[in-house]
């Protein structure tokens, strides 16, 4: 996150326009925050709308059902949301329910003013929100069954859904509250802000793994996914996508032979005036298998356009010419000059480190369901940022987006693919020509050519150390697509410490670790090729996921070139000096607790065999977890790498639930190791070469590794866990490769033919 | 019309003999809990139960499905009780969840055969379905949590039986 956009500082998101609502009647006790349409002129694209909207209401029944504004991929982020209101209002586990919002502009994140879920920000910033929503929700009932039951309301204990007197043994449950009709209170900004809030030795709730609420629906089948989404009338969308990942115009469509396909009903050649395809053809029909037939039935001509001779290769020349030049890009940090120090360093080290194109493949392929009625447009997606595609349906459709509703539905998986909002356009213009709804599904093929990928990454590192073998300068210049810029909303650029206007601060994130070298520059260049020829997104983790891995494994270069112990060289690196202070202390004793765990140093290892370190402070210095890993790998002599261990430590300061967060960091980790090994795209004459899962492959069960995860709660606030976990394996790995055969591998992924070419060297 | 025997329902289909079964469960029959992923046989989110055997639903035929007994997750157990779902909420094994029900139904293959899997059966039975939020560890310990509670369900069930 960049500096422009709100952190929560230990105190309440910014509620000052905000009236918080308590309502009342029979049919439920409603609590919401009212609309503020206009949040952010830039993303105030969705309308300001007319559905009752609330962050929970509570039924006559009892039944609290918490509206979760936040996209759930399986991060169970509704459950968490309803846990957080559950322990103000004492409210009983068994009576929390979720449902996922609409796009209407009062259901935004309270802190970045907009529905948009990333940047593992979910929980850290909706936490004080919620907290105060289920403490205001207890206040009004409590007031309201005092009044009925006829004694001080100071003298009420509210707990599982019941409010109780002891003195006079009276009690009534929520339910009855509600049917009362009597909670009437309401509460102004001020009101919300003055509320006391539990604080962490009263919590019953949150610390506590209860079941998550999602669960159950997910193992018989009745979770409803974008592509389960049914409506009458509706009609299917197979997609023709071009060998060329962006630039290429379709020339001709014949459908002569699609004709001929039962139930065919026609063909649409996408006109997107958003920019976010190019070259796209749908065939409609009744069914999808029709439709797929129809679409394979297609004879296109295609203008390839001016990317489709590029290949990986091509980026990678231009990401290396780019990083050559004295003037490229623009500073991220710029603390002392490296460049003057370098010439008296005792020692100077150099190193290149690379990441290929990654593909998000989350398992429900990309889809959307889109409809006409009347006035308004009916998107039906699982999407990961409601505001923008909202907007992007819009332009697809050529109406204001005010009369966009996205109906949000869970997602199969999401791993930042659904920020993009690609799937809404030939949705909406197959839609409007054949004037029913229309369900596009991508195919596999579909899904992994048209990714909106990691990009392939450069990075060069620059160290120059004294002669004591400290580190007195280094120079970090990062090539890259950038993913942000992408959207343009000025609000998640950040401007850059040399004033040559705003960079994209999602590619360089981690480079601004918290070590302390006192010349450090970091300087993000947009690979503009790379840009328009492989339009990228955020895949989990973002640039840390490629920042450290050449910052952790550049750290160990430098610790084994000056005979230190490469995890001690970091804890002496993690001083806490200056701006450091605090985060550094805490990343210290992170990876303190992992070299513990893992029995680092403490026993000879077999011959081949390895353990390596590395630390993180992802994903950005102002929302870190401190989180360490030490990998233990085992090298065949053909250079093949197994992994043996993983042993991930990470302080996420309060837990929330706690068995939760352990899912999500095992699964963070496997996607670093699966980033570490397993998983590589290409890029040749323009289109990505990986197509399905026999091409790109993902870990699978045989490759699993043990895993323990640690978590450290320290009473610090809440912060994110779906992401910084991958950032730490990949360069974890690499270190442990070299420990294990002195093998330094500095391209991802990590290949067998890479390790015994660097065996030899 | 092709006529199916689906979670011990008779339907007739309106389908062509080589529509892959995945489409009509899912869009005719309307029952969603079967997952398209792959479309090529390679990740399992479409798996069903062709008289007990684990396919994937999109790489067979509406006529190779024809005459035999069709299994969906929306017919494993009558109100989602089956072992393995009870093990899979005890074990809280879904993130997303798109993939679990072919996790489930692949499973479900394995257990009804051998009631006491050893890990790598487990692995070796599950390698072929994928799971993109990396669930592994949680799906191995809920499978072999199933099979246990199975084992003691069927001792039990025999202790019972007059001898």
């Amino acid at each position: 996150m960049n500096s422009h956009v709100k952190i929560p500082q230990g105190t309440s998101a910014d509620l000052s326009r905000r009236s918080f609502l308590v309502g009342t009647a029979a049919t439920g006790l409603v609590l919401g925050y009212a609309a503020v349409p206009g949040v952010d002129q830039a993303l105030a694209a969705a309308p300001a709308h007319f559905e009752p909207t609330v962050w929970y209401a509570i039924a006559p029944d009892g039944l609290v059902t918490v509206t979760c504004g936040k996209a759930d991929m399986g991060q169970h982020i509704a459950s968490t949301m309803a846990q957080i209101v559950a322990e103000e209002l004492g409210a009983n586990w068994k009576d929390m329910r979720v449902q996922l919002a609409s796009n209407d502009p009062k259901f935004n994140d309270p802190v970045l003013g907009a529905q948009i879920t990333g940047g593992s920000w979910s929980t850290m910033m909706n936490f004080d929100a919620m907290s105060r929503a289920g403490a205001a929700g207890r206040i009004a009932l409590t007031e309201a069954a005092a009044s009925a039951m006829g004694v001080p309301a100071g003298e009420l204990v509210v707990r599982d859904s019941v409010i109780s007197h002891p003195k006079s043994k009276k009690s009534m449950s929520f339910a009855d509250v509600v049917k009362s009709g009597k909670a009437t209170k309401t509460f102004t900004a001020d009101d919300l802000k003055a509320i006391k809030l539990k604080s962490p030795e009263q919590y019953t709730m949150i610390g506590v793994s209860v079941p998550q609420i999602d669960i159950p629906y997910k193992t018989n089948g009745t979770a409803k996914y974008g592509i389960d989404v049914m409506l009458p009338g509706m009609v299917y969308g197979a997609l023709v996508t071009p060998p060329v990942r962006y630039g290429a115009t379709v020339k001709s469509v014949d459908d002569s032979a699609a004709k001929k396909v039962p139930g065919f009903i026609k063909v649409v050649t996408l006109d997107d005036k958003t920019g976010t395809t190019t070259g796209w053809v749908v065939a409609v029909a009744h069914t999808y298998a029709n439709a797929r037939k129809a679409a394979a039935a297609l004879k296109i001509d295609y203008d390839g356009g001016p990317n489709a001779k590029l290949s990986s290769e091509s980026l990678l020349t231009e990401a290396k010419r780019l990083q050559g030049l004295s003037d490229s890009g623009q500073f991220f940090v710029k603390d002392g000059d490296p460049d003057s120090v370098f010439g008296s360093a005792a020692k100077v080290m150099e190193a290149e480190y690379t990441t290929n194109i990654n593909i998000h493949c989350p398992m429900e392929p990309m889809n959307a369901t889109a409809e006409f009625k009347g006035d308004i447009l009916h998107i039906y997606s699982g999407n990961q940022f409601a505001t923008r595609s909202g907007a992007i349906a819009a332009g697809a459709a050529g109406i204001d987006p005010k009369y966009v509703v996205m109906h949000q539905m869970w997602l199969g998986g999401g791993f930042g693919r659904r920020l993009d909002a690609d799937m809404m356009v030939p949705a909406v213009q197959a839609a409007k020509a054949v004037g029913k709804p229309v369900k596009v599904i991508y195919s596999r093929e579909n899904d992994m050519t048209m990714d909106f990928s990691r990009p392939l990454t450069y990075q060069k590192i620059k160290a120059g150390m004294d002669g004591d073998g400290k580190i007195v300068a280094l120079s970090h210049d990062v090539v890259s697509a950038w993913p942000t810029a992408r959207w343009g909303i000025p609000d998640f650029l950040t401007p850059s410490v040399d004033k040559k206007g705003p960079l994209d601060s999602f590619t360089v994130n981690g480079a601004d670790f918290f070590y302390t070298v006192p010349n450090h520059y970091v300087r993000a260049i947009k690979n503009e090729m790379a840009h328009n020829a492989t339009p990228s997104g955020q895949l989990r983790s973002v640039a840390p996921g490629w920042t450290f891995w050449a910052v952790e494994s550049m750290i160990d270069e430098i610790a084994h070139a000056t005979g230190k112990d490469p995890a001690l060289f970091r804890v002496e690196l993690l001083d806490g000096k200056g701006k450091n202070d605090g985060g550094a202390q805490r990343l210290r004793n992170t990876l303190l607790a992992a070299m513990g765990l893992a029995g680092y140093g403490t026993k000879k290892l077999p011959k081949g065999e390895g353990m390596g370190v590395a630390c993180v402070s992802s994903q950005e210095r102002a929302t870190a977890s401190w989180t360490a890993c030490v990998a233990h790998v085992a090298v065949a002599p053909s250079g093949e790498v197994t992994v043996k261990k993983l042993t991930v430590a990470t302080d996420v300061g309060t837990q929330v639930n706690p068995d939760g967060i352990r899912a999500q960091v095992e699964g963070a980790a496997l996607w670093g190791m699966s980033l570490a090994l397993f998983e590589k795209a290409t890029l040749k004459d323009g289109g990505i070469e990986q197509t399905n899962f026999d091409s790109y492959t993902p870990l699978r069960m045989s490759q699993l590794p043990e895993v323990a995860v640690n978590v450290i709660a320290n009473g610090e606030k809440a912060t994110g866990v779906g992401e910084p976990a991958v950032t730490v394996v990949a360069p974890a790995i690499g270190n442990a490769v070299f420990n294990a055969v002195g093998a330094r591998v500095r391209g991802l992924p990590i290949s067998a033919e890479a390790v015994k070419a660097a065996m030899k060297a | 019309m092709p006529n199916l025997n689906i979670n011990g329902r008779n339907m007739s289909v309106e389908a062509a003999n080589d529509t892959p079964l995945l489409w009509v469960i899912r869009e005719q029959l309307q029952m969603t809990g079967t997952k398209f992923g792959c479309g090529a046989g390679l990740c399992g989110a479409c798996t069903v139960h062709l008289n007990g055997e684990a396919v994937r639903s999109c790489q067979t035929s509406v006529a190779d499905a024809v005459g035999k007994k069709i299994v969906t997750i929306e017919g494993l157990s009558a109100k989602g009780d089956h072992p393995l779902q009870k093990a899979w909420i005890a074990e809280q094994v879904p993130q997303c969840g798109y993939c679990q029900s072919g996790q489930i139904m692949q499973a479900a293959a394995l257990l009804s055969k051998n009631s006491n899997p050893t890990k790598d059966e487990v692995v070796a039975h599950m390698d072929g379905n994928l799971c993109r939020c990396m669930t592994y560890s949680r799906i191995q310990k809920a499978i072999l949590r199933a099979a246990s509670e199975m084992r003691t369900a069927s001792a039990t069930g025999s202790e019972r039986r007059p001898t």
